[in-house]
């Protein structure tokens, strides 16, 4: 599965499959298996899961730095998943900000490429021209959130390795009910990353990922993920609040879907140069 | 009065002696001067508003105290190739896992932005990223170019002929200072574990340069205090010629010395640079007290008894030492007022301790005294020096006019070199040429954009900085700073803003403007902080809400006084250009910081000195009464401090932080002089001397304790002038000179004014003027 990007593909932060009996199911493994051998597994099963052919949704982004000072920022996102037997060869996403004033119709286009490069493309209405734009890194920040795209998008499953550290742990959601969870850790093989271990906590009933420890190179914990509103959209798990901290900058980026909606019926044109212009006017 | 103490004193010796002993053991576990205390706070008061203005600061931006790191290859080839950017890079990740560091500036971290070539089916395009992304598509000699075109780069990271890099470290500040020794030390590790071959590493900044003074405190405190107290001990062996005597004021001054230090630690004072002053200061003090003692017990205990030469000494020392501690110590006491917490701390110990040293030397030396045994044949002190003091005296009182002319013609080259004298740190300058601080400074200061950062601090409403009237303002603003002399570079939002708007716009040079809209300026931003390193670059420069900015002005190393007015110039620009615009415009950074720091240290000394200066005078009419003796103290007070700052004057050496101390101290020790020998001139005449007797009685006695102090202090604290650390040298030269003048003052200009003014201060006009004073 390549590497996803945009919003509506946030596999292992928002979405999980509706039909999770069959993970269930599935990961009733043997004790005498090893930790790493459950751990992927599991994230095998996070990673797996149907996510819709495509997406449309909106939402508004918190974002507040070491002095709590609040910038808001509403983006409205087009997503849809490519790949094999489908109608773009990658995942592709549109976001454009509607909030503030003074960047409304700013549109940000990405084009997954499997094969190489990703392409991505800036429509600034001031400029009223569509702009390319050099590639980042996954682990780089999400439209200058907290959240890096590997957040939001999910992590490459082949440039992790997994370990899970035991699955007899709860989670307390926002509302007070608790939910046995997987605790797992995951080890990027990436030698240069900037954050190279993650621990997250899996929701064993949804296989929802509930909460995030994310540790740099110094193995510091930097960042923390939280989920704060979970919730069913057309059968699928979707979280609609989730919070990100970063303990070492003392920034926090709070996101909140305001409405999302599934398999839309999303064409390749409406992630065109074309749609990303147009659709600002 | 004076004889009741000596008797009260004497009748409860052993108390007294084994409270100050048993003291003295108890505080020595927090005599602990090595551990120094290098936060910030312990030079500036939190309520200070420069001390204020940087915290505000710092807590938007971070620190500015950073470690700059100055790699020079042999060659631009070298520097520009894949092992060297591969080391930079390699390097700068380890930098920032180590303990305290926030961020590393270097050509591996250092993000560029570039317009993209238009392409068939469309517009070009953007692309911001890291500088040494491009080595998978790019030869290291096209990204080293690159780099040096780069005006954000050039000078910061990269010297104009490509030869020399930077990385800069920056830190987290709440911790660093905790640790920064170790951090400096595991930073060199690091960077002399991968170093290519024929490299090499220089190390400055405001962090390097902070620790350096650390290490050179400790060094020379290990290098130079075994010297000094073997010197002590050898002078005083030699002017005494009895090693009980000698053990004794050697005991005798580290009793004192515990007590000084550990009450410091007790009253929750932290030891630093300047507070290790405090034990010369001490030392210098005790030697002069304990050879008064010593002299006078000595010459009465040849013929009386212990007890008798115990309350003799006393009674006739109390007076002259107390009033000589205590001009002195209300002298270290006036800087309790200074602005600076470390002078404060400092002008508080040093009056404990010299106050301290007082009663200890009143008891505790004629105590053990007791356990030496009576001279019986004159000592080397009285052999040497009797004679050529009786001659000096008669020389003194027979050619009085003489005397005072050749004292007004050095007062006047005296004066000559003190108006050349200038008010001056250069904390660079401080290290000998040779010294890897000056070196590093050199190489800097010459290839890359200096050594010393301020900056502009603008605060205003959100989004207030991306409005286009306020960025042509912070433009307008670095273009002014940029024409001071000394500043070597200038960085703005604004040169952000104009080079992001230019690559959107095809690169076309006409386009390197700060743009006309709000919502243009916002939009570039916006895109240019989308990625992490563009947000980084942002987070360095503005406020996520755009309500804060900051304009960072880079210098050579200099003078902080010129540091200091180029700060005032840099204020008045930003105040006179912001004026109007719903910003306020702060100057701070660590350039401001230490340079306000310097010119307090310094102001604060010379107002102390001055205070000192009329202390010694108030209390000198006071402890006898007398204007005359008010008026009579001035010359030989006068004069060596004149004669110290000629000849700072005329050997350039400036008065800065490290030589502004020597005249406090010396006037301690000058004044302690004088004292001694009005009171003895004074007892003499009421003994029935004539003038020139009593001159004489005092030249022999007082004058033979001074020259033996002298000698003493000389001879220790000569050794600093090895220290390849100026101030130190500069410390142990100045206060050499200054005991020897204050003896030369002593025994020439005192008497010579005396005779040269019989009607005032004649034995029978002081007479006159006692027998009046009882009568009323």
């Amino acid at each position: 599965m390549s590497r996803l990007l945009s919003l509506f593909l946030i596999t292992p932060f928002l979405h999980t499959w509706a039909g999770n009996e069959r993970f269930l199911e599935a990961t009733t493994f043997p004790q005498s298996r090893s930790a790493e051998e459950r751990g992927t597994q599991i994230a095998r099963q996070v990673q797996d899961r149907d996510t819709g052919r495509d997406s449309r949704s909106t939402m508004r982004m918190r974002l507040f730095d070491r002095q709590g000072r609040v910038r808001e920022r509403a983006l409205s996102t087009l997503g849809m998943k490519g790949g094999a037997g489908r109608a773009v060869p990658g995942d592709r996403s549109l976001t454009r900000f509607t909030y503030p004033n003074d960047i409304n119709g700013t549109g940000f286009l990405v084009w997954e490429n499997p094969e190489g490069e990703n392409e991505r493309f800036l429509y600034l209405p001031s400029l009223g021209r569509v702009r390319r734009i050099a590639g980042s890194e996954t682990q780089d920040s999400f439209m200058g959130s907290d959240f890096t795209y590997e957040d939001i998008g999910g992590r490459e499953f082949e440039d992790y390795t997994y370990r899970l550290i035991d699955d007899t742990s709860r989670w307390t959601a926002p509302d007070g009910t608790v939910h046995p969870v997987f605790r797992l850790e995951s080890r990027t093989r990436d030698p240069k990353a900037k954050f190279p271990r993650v621990v997250s906590l899996v929701r064993q009933d949804n296989f929802v990922v509930v909460r995030g420890e994310v540790h740099n190179r110094r193995d510091e914990l930097q960042k923390v993920f939280d989920v704060k509103r979970l919730e069913r959209v057309n059968g699928i798990w979707t979280v609609l609040e989730m919070v990100m901290v970063d303990t070492l900058q003392r920034t926090r980026t709070e996101l909140v879907v305001e409405k999302v909606e599934y398999n839309v019926g999303l064409t390749a044109a409406d992630f065109s140069r074309r749609a990303l212009e147009q659709g600002a006017r | 009065m004076s004889l009741r103490v000596a008797r009260f004193i004497y009748r409860w010796r052993r108390w007294l002696s084994g409270f100050v002993v048993i003291g003295a053991v108890l505080l020595a576990p927090r005599a602990q001067i090595q551990n120094i205390d290098n936060d910030l706070t312990a030079w500036f008061s939190r309520e200070d508003s420069v001390y204020q203005d940087y915290e505000r600061f710092q807590t938007e931006f971070g620190g500015t105290r950073t470690l700059i790191l100055a790699i020079e290859a042999p060659s631009r080839d070298r520097l520009f190739s894949a092992e060297s950017f591969d080391f930079l890079t390699r390097l700068s990740e380890d930098i920032k896992r180590v303990e305290a560091v926030q961020r590393v500036s270097s050509l591996a971290t250092a993000t560029i932005v570039d317009a993209l070539a238009s392409t068939p089916d469309g517009d070009g395009g953007l692309s911001v990223r890291r500088l040494l992304n491009d080595l998978d598509t790019s030869t290291p000699e096209a990204i080293g170019a690159r780099a040096i075109e780069d005006e954000l780069f050039r000078g910061d990271l990269i010297s104009k002929d490509g030869t020399v890099t930077a990385v800069v470290v920056f830190f987290d500040e709440s911790r660093i200072d905790d640790v920064r020794a170790d951090v400096l030390a595991r930073i060199r590790q690091l960077v002399s574990a991968g170093l290519p071959d024929g490299f090499k590493a220089h190390y400055n900044g405001s962090l390097e340069i902070t620790e350096w003074y650390n290490r050179v405190t400790l060094d020379n405190q290990l290098k130079f205090t075994p010297p000094i107290f073997v010197l002590t001990l050898g002078a005083l062996f030699l002017m005494f010629r009895s090693w009980r005597k000698t053990w004794l004021t050697f005991g005798a001054i580290l009793v004192s010395l515990f007590w000084t230090l550990g009450l410091y630690d007790l009253f929750g004072m932290s030891f630093n640079v300047l507070s290790s002053m405090i034990v010369p200061l001490v030392v210098v003090l005790a030697v002069a007290d304990d050879v008064h003692i010593l002299q006078h017990y000595g010459h009465h205990r040849r013929t009386q008894s212990h007890e008798d030469s115990f309350i003799a000494t006393v009674s006739h020392l109390l007076a002259p030492i107390f009033s000589a501690s205590l001009t002195t110590a209300l002298g270290m006491l006036s800087l309790a007022t200074s602005q600076v917490v470390a002078v404060r701390e400092f002008g508080l110990g040093a009056a404990t301790g010299v106050m301290v040293d007082f009663a200890i030397s009143i008891i505790l030396v004629p105590t053990m005294l007791a356990w030496v045994k009576p001279e019986t044949t004159e000592i080397p002190q009285e052999t040497w020096f009797i004679g050529p003091l009786r001659r000096v005296a008669m020389f003194s009182t027979r050619h009085a006019t003489a005397v005072l002319a050749i004292g007004a013609v050095v007062v006047a080259v005296s004066v000559a070199g003190a108006t050349r004298l200038k008010v001056d740190t250069n904390h660079i300058n401080f290290f000998s040429e040779r010294h890897e601080l000056y070196t590093s400074a050199q190489v800097i200061d010459t290839k890359l954009s200096g050594i010393y950062t301020f900056q502009i601090f603008l605060e205003g409403g959100p989004d207030v900085m991306q409005r286009p009237d306020v960025l042509a303002r912070m433009d307008r603003l670095a273009t002014e700073l940029s024409t001071l002399p000394y500043v070597k570079k200038v960085t703005s939002l604004a040169d952000y803003v104009k080079r992001v708007h230019r690559e959107l716009n095809d690169d076309r040079p006409e386009t390197y403007v700060v743009p006309a809209s709000s919502q243009e300026i916002a939009q570039e931003l916006l895109v240019f902080g989308l990625g992490d390193e563009g947000r980084a670059e942002l987070d360095r420069i503005v406020a996520s809400d755009y309500s804060r900015a900051q304009i960072t002005v880079k210098l050579a190393s200099m003078s902080s006084d010129l540091v200091f007015v180029q700060v005032n110039e840099a204020d008045r620009l930003a105040q006179s250009i912001f004026a109007d615009s719903g910003v306020v415009a702060t100057v701070t950074g660590s350039g401001r910081l230490f340079s306000t720091l310097d010119h307090y240290l310094v102001r604060s000394q010379i107002s102390s000195f001055a205070m000192a200066f009329l202390m010694v005078f108030t209390v000198i009419f006071i402890v006898f009464r007398s204007w005359r003796f008010g008026l009579l103290s001035i010359p030989p007070n006068l004069f060596p401090v004149l004669m110290v700052f000629g000849v700072m004057g005329w050997l350039d050496i400036s008065l800065n932080v490290a030589t502004v101390m020597v005249a406090s101290v010396a006037l301690g020790v000058v004044d302690d002089d004088t004292i001694h020998f009005l009171n003895r001139y004074r007892r003499e005449t009421h003994l029935g001397a004539t003038t020139d007797e009593a001159i004489e009685t005092a030249t022999i006695h007082e004058g033979r304790a001074a020259l033996t102090t002298a000698i003493v202090n000389c001879s220790a604290f000569g050794v600093l002038m090895l220290s390849e650390y100026q101030p130190s040298a500069w410390f142990g030269g100045l206060l050499a000179l200054t005991m020897v003048v204050a003896f030369l003052a002593e025994v020439f200009a005192l008497p010579a004014t005396i005779k040269t003014f019989p009607k005032l201060f004649g034995a029978d006009a002081v007479r006159r003027a006692d027998h009046t004073a009882e009568v009323a």
